[in-house]
């Protein structure tokens, strides 16, 4: 009880200082590698560059993409994101933007406890997003690159580079600007 | 002529330039001078070579294919031939096809004509009447062989005794391997680097239309493997990695483990070796070769040799 009244006190928080909220879910194909679906979220500031920086939180996870009943690895990554969109006053924007994040994947067996599973995630993005003008909803193409510097066969295998991903976004709070 | 035009004529020329060939001499395997040897001796590598009407004492021994990997040639098992006591077996140097030749040959083929000398070579041994035939592959070598009993390939076939895997790919450690689907027309090739010595035996440039291949074999194998292999009846494997494996990330082997079943069900056997270097298994060439890489080696090739016996 205690965790969901602190849960709706940030909530509201959020919604007061917000000038926009988005949530929605994410499709996501790295090349040469898995689909990791999942969740997203955009905010933007009531007080600074309304509408046009965003700041994000994403969790992609294979589970919910290739390893969902097969033997591919089970993997999350855990994504922190500040995005600045170009003509905002447009319903099509293109937008640029950084990730920070963290990547694991759940090797199962203790034989391979030694090997690399997670990583710091570093990645900057191009995409393009549309918000339709008659329903709170907007959709996002995006096409990233993380810059992973650890030295070859230091880091998990399967965090390959290269992704692309669409989102589907709900509108749930939006302040009219004056 | 103005900043603009120049601008632009610098990035054409800069792109044509990255588009050209890269420039091939005779002292490389990718020239037209230097091949490998199985092409011209090949009853000195090839088991089905060396004995075309086999006695029944030839018949009784196992004969193990050893496959070497990507851009590589038959010198890359040559140690363990060197190693090796032939008392009770006999060693198939298989040279894969489009390998050991030149860059064009290299270009021009494909992963199945890789494989096809894997098949060829078994099934000539079949045909011989040869009853005990275990395989070991490195690298690509690896691959090759996962492919093979994913397509079913064994199937209707005398049953291999034995699959050894040495450092297989499934999943490069390199992390710019799976862009050149995209890059590949404005790299053309790879350069690779090595030493002079081993420019004689594995190609120095890697023509993006093969490195394209090579993700596809293991896109093939890792789909299979997502999907679930399971291992002809009898036939045992094992798999040894590096740790920390430069070129064939090691989370291959963690991939064949989840994906790959003996016929029973039973998980399939995996050692991870404290090493950092791609195909343990070969040292010659290597400079600084410590006493745990040699170490390494020997286990791996005693562990092989005692399945053959």
């Amino acid at each position: 009880m205690k965790k969901i009244i602190i849960f709706s006190f940030i909530l509201c928080t959020i919604i007061i200082q917000a000038q926009t909220l988005k949530v929605g879910i994410r499709i996501q194909k790295t090349q040469e590698m898995y689909w990791e679906n999942g969740i997203s979220s955009q905010y933007s500031f009531a007080k600074f560059k309304p509408n046009q920086f965003f700041i994000g939180l994403d969790y992609v996870s294979s589970r919910l993409g290739s390893a969902y009943n097969s033997n591919a690895i089970k993997q999350d990554s855990y994504i922190f994101s500040g995005s600045w969109l170009f003509n905002k006053s447009k319903p099509y924007h293109f937008l640029t933007r950084l990730n920070l994040g963290y990547f694991y994947s759940d090797l199962e067996s203790e034989i391979f406890n030694e090997i690399p599973n997670t990583s710091f995630l570093l990645a900057p993005e191009l995409g393009f997003t549309y918000d339709f003008k008659k329903v709170p909803i907007s959709l996002n193409l995006g096409t990233g690159f993380y810059i992973i510097t650890a030295k070859e066969g230091y880091s998990p295998g399967t965090l390959q580079p290269l992704y692309f991903h669409f989102d589907i976004y709900y509108t749930l709070f939006k302040k009219q600007t004056k | 002529m103005n900043k603009i035009n120049l601008l632009f004529l610098f990035a054409i020329t800069s792109l044509f330039y990255s588009c050209s060939d890269p420039v091939i001499t005779d002292d490389l395997l990718d020239g037209n001078v230097i091949f490998d040897p199985s092409l011209y001796n090949p009853e000195q590598f090839l088991v089905s070579a060396k004995y075309p009407t086999p006695t029944q004492a030839d018949l009784n021994k196992h004969i193990i294919l050893v496959i070497h990997g990507y851009s590589a040639t038959t010198f890359e098992w040559q140690e363990f031939k060197d190693w090796s006591n032939e008392s009770n077996y006999r060693i198939s140097q298989v040279l894969l096809g489009g390998h050991g030749r030149d860059y064009d040959s290299f270009k021009a083929s494909k992963w199945k004509d890789w494989r096809s000398a894997i098949s060829n070579e078994y099934e000539k041994l079949i045909a011989l009447g040869y009853t005990k035939i275990s395989i070991a592959g490195s690298s690509t070598g690896g691959t090759l062989i996962l492919e093979l009993v994913k397509s079913g390939y064994f199937n209707s076939k005398l049953h291999p005794k034995n699959l050894f895997l040495i450092d297989p790919i499934v999943v490069a450690s390199s992390k710019l391997q799976s862009t050149v689907g995209i890059i590949g027309p404005m790299i053309v090739s790879a350069e690779s680097d090595q030493g002079a010595q081993e420019n004689k035996y594995w190609y120095r440039f890697r023509p993006y239309e093969t490195i394209n291949e090579l993700n596809d074999v293991m896109r093939t194998v890792r789909k299979g493997l997502e999907d679930g292999i399971t291992l002809p009846t009898g036939t045992y494997l094992k798999v040894f990695h590096s740790l920390h494996d430069p070129v064939a990330s090691t989370t291959s082997t963690v991939l064949i483990y989840k994906g790959l079943k003996t016929s029973i069900g039973t998980p399939i056997d995996v050692q991870l070796m404290n090493s950092d270097i791609h195909v343990f298994t070969r040292l010659s060439l290597r400079s600084n070769v410590t006493p745990l890489q040699h170490a390494n080696q020997l286990d791996a090739f005693n562990q092989i040799v005692s399945k053959l016996n």
